[in-house]
């Protein structure tokens, strides 16, 4: 336990201490949100078969899923940073596991997370007006727990077999792209291709898309979404397991 | 518990990598060390001294053999490990981002250190570090030696009876080196084992206890100084001054096939392997018909030793 909490309060230290961390953590997806969001409401309207939702209630999953996914690779590339600093190798030496590493990162991202969530649902009801179901708040914030941890855990991955930042830096951008857009992150599903909409239903992505956008305004199929769920715990699982297994084969 | 800090059983480590022959950077060591001292493992670049390191402090896992640290094996109980050691790792190894007093509290937190006792012990190490005037600073903002200063401080915050140090004095200037010398003397009274790597062999001869030299990942000798230097009997060195140096003077010690040799300015040192009643036979040939300013006559150093037997290919004096 003790090792948990000296990884979270070294998270902790490291991100009050330092004012750009908070900026790409916590304020720059509300700039997606009030900029992106707010100008496509107003050109384009809402989007065709959603009834009264407008662009802005539409993409506010999409924004909470943005930050999950930016959070997590923000500090999965830490591992470089760390890296670079030596301090990497010299914390496997403390008295702590490898998966006690592990999670103690994820339980600090994880909290800013949840952190960011509420700041952008705040500004979101309180800027745009949009309409969030409350009751539902609880499972919405263990989406954005469960979508942080799983994305950090995948890419924890790649930053922990990559040796060098610049082709870490490319992957990402490239994931960045492709995670993103092929998903239900900026559009609805529905209107698009065949092929883009099966690609979109593979991208784990979606199922965080999906289940944030259940709980945070009332949309989609409780049921496929729920198996949506399911699925995404198994690709966060199954992503900590791999992860923590190339945190052993450190050298 | 067992009596010794380190036991050390054939162990090897190979690292392999497509396309290329693998290199075995530790290659069948064996030994032990008793607790409550100094030992240090000397050898030149690439002889593995680091590699060994990182197996004993759990960073890497062993090819074949075995490491146990206070009785505790570094493979199956890693984390037994992690409890009794702290160590000093070869790279820089601080928070960036962190400033120096964060840095010092955040390691005690990890040691499991309470907050009045983390507080008190970083008040101290930061004056006797000379970090006072950073302690608020960003150790980004530092220079390299300061960050050293840093990273080995941290150490000194908790006293795990096994302390490994990987080239500690690096970026050190000449007299906080000294005062960590008295330090880690201190450290050892109290009980601690230190196992240190180092390339500057006068701080291995004033420091350790007993010394392992190592080559090409095996074992070259073992011992206190003494009995290294019985290892080396023969060697001497012998340092000559002119008034003018001799042009021929070059010549005459290729001839003599010293270990090492150097000319500087007007004077010569060169380390010799002979009989002891030759040394001064050769200290009067080359300075016969020359006015000799100085002439000094030495026992071997363990700077020569250590080069005699690292450079002493596929001869196994251990």
């Amino acid at each position: 336990m003790s090792a948990l909490s000296a990884v979270v309060y070294r998270e902790a230290k490291i991100r009050a201490t330092n004012f750009t961390f908070i900026f790409w953590d916590l304020f720059f997806p509300l700039l997606y949100m009030l900029v992106f969001g707010v100008g496509v409401n107003s050109a384009l309207g809402a989007p065709a078969g959603l009834g009264n939702v407008n662009y802005n209630e539409f993409f506010l999953a999409g924004i909470l899923a943005m930050a999950s996914f930016a959070i997590a690779s923000n500090t999965s590339w830490s591992f470089f940073l760390d890296r670079d600093n030596g301090i990497f190798y010299e914390m496997l030496t403390y008295p702590m596991s490898r998966s006690e590493y592990l999670l103690g990162k994820v339980i600090f991202n994880v909290f800013i997370a949840v952190l960011q969530a509420a700041l952008t649902l705040a500004v979101g009801r309180l800027l745009l007006g949009i309409r969030v179901h409350w009751p539902r708040l609880p499972l919405l914030l263990a989406g954005m727990a469960v979508g942080t941890a799983g994305w950090f855990f995948f890419y924890a991955i790649f930053a922990l077999k990559t040796k060098r930042n610049d082709v870490f830096n490319s992957v990402t951008s490239v994931f960045y792209f492709v995670f993103m857009f092929a998903s239900s992150m900026f559009y609805p599903l529905e209107p698009l291709p065949v092929w883009f909409r099966r690609a979109a239903l593979l991208n784990p992505i979606t199922w965080e898309i999906d289940w944030l956008r259940l709980t945070s305004i009332g949309i989609g199929n409780f049921r496929s979404i729920l198996l949506e769920g399911v699925g995404f715990v198994a690709f966060a699982l199954a992503c900590f397991i791999y992860a923590v297994r190339c945190l052993q084969q450190q050298e | 518990m067992s009596e010794f800090a380190l036991e050390v059983e054939s162990l090897v480590k190979v690292y392999a990598s497509r396309g290329k022959a693998p290199v075995r950077a530790v290659d069948g060591m064996s030994f032990r060390v008793p607790r409550g001292i100094i030992f240090g493992l000397l050898g030149p670049n690439g002889a593995g001294k680091s590699t060994l390191l990182r197996m004993l402090t759990t960073l890497t896992r062993p090819t074949e053999g075995t490491a146990k640290i206070l009785g505790y094996d570094a493979v199956k109980k890693p984390l037994e490990v992690r409890k009794r050691i702290s160590s000093v790792i070869q790279e820089t190894a601080v928070e960036l981002f962190l400033s120096v007093k964060d840095n010092l509290l955040t390691y005690a937190r990890f040691q499991g250190l309470d907050k009045a006792m983390a507080a008190r012990r970083a008040s101290a190490l930061i004056e006797e570090f000379q970090l006072g005037a950073e302690v608020d600073r960003k150790v980004q903002d530092l220079s390299g030696g300061f960050r050293r200063r840093v990273q080995v401080a941290k150490v000194f915050m908790v006293e795990t009876p096994v302390l490994f140090l990987d080239e500690f004095s690096t970026g050190m200037d000449p007299i906080l080196k000294r005062q960590m010398m008295n330090r880690l003397r201190a450290e050892v009274e109290k009980g601690r084992t230190i196992i240190l790597t180092t390339q500057v062999l006068s701080e291995a001869e004033d420091l350790c206890d007993d010394i392992l030299i190592i080559n090409k990942g095996k074992q070259i000798a073992r011992g206190d100084l003494n009995t290294l230097k019985l290892l080396s009997q023969g060697v001497y060195d012998i340092t000559l001054a002119f008034d003018c140096l001799p042009e021929t003077i070059a010549a005459e010690v290729a001839t003599l096939v010293p270990i090492r040799s150097s000319i500087d300015a007007n004077t010569i040192d060169l380390t010799i392997k002979t009989e002891e009643g030759r040394v001064m036979e050769i200290v009067s040939a080359l300075s016969r018909d020359r006015r000799v300013l100085r002439v000094e006559v030495r026992g071997a150093s363990l700077e020569d030793i250590f080069v005699e037997l690292t450079t002493q290919e596929g001869k196994d004096i251990a």
